[in-house]
């Protein structure tokens, strides 16, 4: 592959990464994967993904279209309610009709609920996997679908550990950099603050937090970018004091840089081995911090997918030996981790100088 | 282990409810003065003739082991801490020994601390006649006088709890002892209930010093107690060990006969929601079944196909307490009537208990379920869409927005907030919220801590809430609905609903002194709550899922009625 204007070193960092089989597959992995879930909407959904009708096109994926478009009427005679695409598609092909829609692989909302069972079959939720009806990982223990909730769980992890671990890393980084570079009366009290700051219990601040007002998305990765850049600091903080004694740093300045340029064009290109070996790591961290919480109940809103409450309802007395429901946000959970594990660690051996070691 | 036969059922519930039934808020009334006959006419009453509670044929001795979820913060009785699961075995056992006790299946007064007692026409002074032979567990006598002491300790800044104190302030004028044996009671204001009102259970004077330190002091104190059973080991995070008070001074007379038959309970303590696994190993020898799937599914394991362990549903007729879905009736939505009828229409029980609920439980119409002051002809209002579509749009929403949700004229949403507090219940709401959905209304939920949901409610400063509240033996009606309470806030009117009419009803079931006008007031105040749709009931079920060991036995004939006549 060509890596064009690259450096050597990076150039060589990113050979070495790509040698490292098993973290280089993880990452493309769970690319693909962060990138499929972004489409979810498309594979796990109520709404199909298009419907044609006398002779239109329909794409109701992101609108709400009601029944009387397609002549449809629910068992309560309303008309105006949301259509029922499921029931929809196999009124049509048992009438053999002309007009015809394709569903999303999962036909299932996260939210909806599946009670189809208790009332045919007398089989209460949480129901195991079935194909035929479309539940390829069994519903919980309010008839929804495993599987999409599995994914949208996914899509919300992945996302809020991203912005949790760039907004987190971000803001250590100017801190870190910041008392490195300036040192002094700075770095002494911003120490001592963090220093008190990094004992403050994150996981208990947030409960005690979440029993005032429920968070949403945005309020709890807020509260906890609190408590993520503080990690960071120290190695940036470190590999500053370093650097900006070293040569290169008293000659830019003896140019008469900027202390911007000097930092930003100078140093922290250099610092930056800590930052990219430990972020993967902090995702880690963070995947695994959302779910505990979510898992503890003080994570984000029910009704809001996430493996965390589905781990929850499977450990719960009632659902005891459902083993789709322990196994699936447990695999997830455990592949997702492992993956994020192996491309950290490649990271790390990828950056790290010494190749070679030698033994004497 | 020894076989014995546990007392029953009631024996095991009943000491609770009536210490600490929740006083009314009352007024002062004109009342006269109370009567004084001369010592030794006093018109003693007692109740020899109810069937015995206990079975006399239980053997005596051995352990019974049971279980609470926490270890007590406190051994006390009064005072911060002191109404946690393990203070329910405390008062039943040990210390709160009340004067009289209803009968668990007749409901008639019967002798507890008291052989006799004699209510004076004035209907607030009641006279009580102790039993000589009750002894304090350090065998001191249990006087007059300890009576007047709870009395004033109830009162007292000493023990730190408001709830009592006020319990005093509004329920008794004075409380005297006359001789050693006979106890003067003066309540407030004249009652229809004075047996209930104005009673009182022992504290030992001799054993408490009420200082200023005292809520520390009694922390970890085994108290000097009246009852049957005393704390002997309590071993922290693992159990408290109730033991028999040797050759205690009730064994042998008229009610207390086949009663505490075991020699020691063992409370252990178990993690929250694991009582079944306890019970299969038989660490536990009885323990209730909340789930109705567990119930369906779970309990039918080997020890109980092999008769070793039986499963029984005892149907209970108890007073059930509100318990549903509250609107706030400040909130611009619910201020509509037609709008809290759709949500009435709208509440799907019968999905909810076919699917999430095995069918097991039944809807509350009544605000007084279990009482005779329900209003009998009270129904639940049916699920029908179609109606609530009705109100709906009586209530100006009548187009669906771009996101399905109805909206009106003036581009309102049909959209609010339930908070709710326990995880338990969240899975009927997400249930619930996706029908309401389907009918075009926004149910947004919000889960908070149990106890900052609670308080949301009583500071009304919420939309829709999930609470309950539990019922006395009576009915509580102006604490819910009188209007006095709906400018102000934390009350147990949360909904903020009162009008001049339901206040006439409650102060005509409060003070009237006729059966059936009480009755008349409590059955119209019924139907206007029903039909001001301001909360929605939620279910019941009218038994306990019991599991037990063979070893425990129970009285011919269960107790079924607990409750229902308690006019």
């Amino acid at each position: 592959m060509h890596l064009p204007r690259l450096d050597p070193i990076t150039r060589k960092r990113f050979q070495r990464f790509r040698r490292i089989r098993h973290g280089y597959w993880s990452l493309i992995i769970l690319a693909v994967l962060t990138l499929l879930s972004l489409f979810a909407e498309y594979l796990a959904n109520d709404r199909a993904i298009l419907v044609r009708y006398n002779g239109r096109f329909y794409w109701p994926t992101w609108r709400f279209i009601p029944m009387e478009t397609f002549g449809q009427e629910d068992e309560w005679g309303f008309s105006d309610a949301e259509t029922d695409y499921l029931a929809l598609r196999d009124s049509w092909r048992a009438a053999g009709a002309d007009n015809w829609l394709i569903m999303p692989p999962i036909p299932w909302d996260p939210f909806e609920n599946d009670f189809w069972y208790t009332e045919q079959r007398g089989e209460f939720p949480p129901n195991p996997p079935d194909f035929a009806r479309g539940h390829y990982l069994g519903t919980d223990s309010q008839g929804r679908d495993v599987a999409a909730r599995l994914l949208y769980g996914f899509r919300i992890s992945m996302l809020f550990a991203l912005a949790l671990v760039l907004a987190g890393q971000a803001l250590g980084t100017v801190i870190g950099s910041l008392q490195g570079y300036l040192g002094g009366v700075f770095d002494i009290s911003s120490q001592r603050f963090i220093e008190i700051w990094s004992s403050l219990p994150t996981l208990y601040i947030i409960i005690i937090m979440a029993t005032f007002f429920t968070p949403s998305f945005w309020m709890l990765l807020g509260i906890m970018v609190l408590f993520e850049w503080i990690h960071i600091t120290y190695f940036m903080r470190t590999e500053m004091y370093r650097e900006k004694a070293r040569e290169y740093c008293l000659a830019a300045r003896s140019y008469g840089a900027s202390h911007a340029r000097i930092i930003f064009r100078h140093l922290l290109p250099n610092c930056l081995t800590p930052l990219v070996t430990f972020t993967p790591f902090a995702m880690v961290g963070a995947i695994f911090a959302l779910t505990s919480l979510d898992f503890l109940g003080y994570g984000l809103p029910p009704p809001t997918p996430s493996w965390g409450e589905l781990l929850d309802q499977s450990l719960q007395v009632e659902n005891r030996g459902k083993l789709w429901m322990v196994l699936s946000p447990f695999a997830a959970l455990t592949i997702t981790l492992i993956l994020v594990t192996f491309v950290g660690e490649a990271v790390r051996e990828a950056f790290d100088p010494k190749q070679y070691a030698r033994y004497e | 282990m020894n076989r014995f036969l546990l007392g029953c059922l009631a024996a095991w519930l009943i000491p609770t409810s009536l210490a600490l039934a929740q006083p009314a808020p009352t007024a002062d009334g004109a009342t006269t003065a109370p009567l004084a006959p001369p010592p030794g006419e006093i018109p003693w009453v007692t109740n020899l003739d109810d069937p015995p509670i206990g079975s006399l044929e239980a053997i005596k001795g051995g352990t019974f082991n049971t279980f609470m979820y926490d270890y007590p913060l406190t051994f006390r009785l009064m005072g911060p801490n002191s109404n946690d699961a393990f203070a329910a075995w405390n008062r039943a056992y040990t210390m709160s020994f009340t004067l009289l006790q209803r009968h668990p299946v007749t409901d008639n007064y019967i002798p507890w601390m008291a052989s006799h007692w004699a209510v004076m026409p004035d209907n607030r002074t009641v006279y009580y006649k102790l039993r000589p032979e009750a002894r304090w567990t350090d065998g001191e006598p249990v006087t007059a006088d300890d009576y007047v002491f709870a009395w004033e300790m109830m009162g007292s800044e000493a023990i730190v709890d408001p709830f009592y104190n006020e319990y005093v302030a509004t329920y008794f004028e004075s409380v005297e002892a006359l001789d050693d044996l006979t106890l003067k009671v003066v309540g407030k204001q004249p009652s229809w209930r004075p047996l209930d009102d104005y009673a009182l259970f022992p504290m030992p004077r001799h054993a408490i010093d009420l200082g200023p330190d005292w809520v520390q002091r009694a922390n970890n104190t085994f108290q000097v107690a009246a009852g049957p059973y005393r704390v002997t080991e309590a071993i922290t995070g693992k159990h408290v060990v109730f033991d028999k008070v040797p050759g205690w001074w009730g064994a042998d007379l008229d009610y207390f006969r086949g009663l505490y038959n075991v020699d020691r309970i063992v409370v252990h303590v178990i993690p929250d929601g694991r009582e079944l696994d306890y019970f299969k190993q038989q660490q536990i020898d009885m323990t209730l079944v909340a789930s109705a799937r567990i119930w369906a599914e779970e309990t039918d394991f080997p020890a109980i196909q092999n008769g070793w362990a039986h499963k029984k549903r005892v149907f209970v007729d108890t007073p059930q307490g509100i318990y549903g879905l509250h609107m706030n009736l400040q909130f611009p939505l619910f201020a509509n009537k037609d709008f809290r009828k759709a949500m009435q229409y709208l509440f799907d029980f019968d999905t909810l208990n076919k699917n999430l609920m095995y069918d097991a439980y039944f809807r509350i119409a009544s605000a007084f379920e279990g009482t005779p002051y329900a209003n009998p002809e009270l129904k639940p209002y049916p699920f029908d869409p179609r109606k609530a579509r009705e109100h709906l749009v009586k209530a100006g929403f009548t187009q669906r927005g771009p996101d399905g949700i109805l909206v009106d004229d003036q581009g309102r949403r049909a959209s609010f907030t339930v908070i709710f507090g326990g995880e338990t219940i969240e899975r009927h709401l997400t249930v619930l919220r996706e029908i309401y959905k389907r009918a075009g209304v926004e149910m947004n939920l919000q889960l908070m801590d149990g106890a900052t949901a609670f308080n949301r409610g009583l500071e009304r400063k919420y939309e829709m809430t999930l609470t309950g509240r539990t019922a006395g033996f009576y009915p509580e009606p102006k604490q819910y609905f009188h209007s006095t309470f709906v400018e102000s806030t934390n009350n147990n009117n949360i909904w903020g609903f009162g009008s001049p009419e339901t206040d006439q009803l409650i102060e005509t079931y409060m003070f009237d002194m006729d059966l059936q006008h009480r009755l008349d007031a409590m059955h119209r105040l019924d139907a206007i709550v029903h039909d001001e749709a301001f909360y929605i009931p939620f279910w019941t079920a009218p038994y306990l899922r019991l599991l037990y060991w063979d070893y425990v036995v129970w009285p011919e004939g269960d107790v079924e009625q607990i409750g229902r006549a308690h006019v």
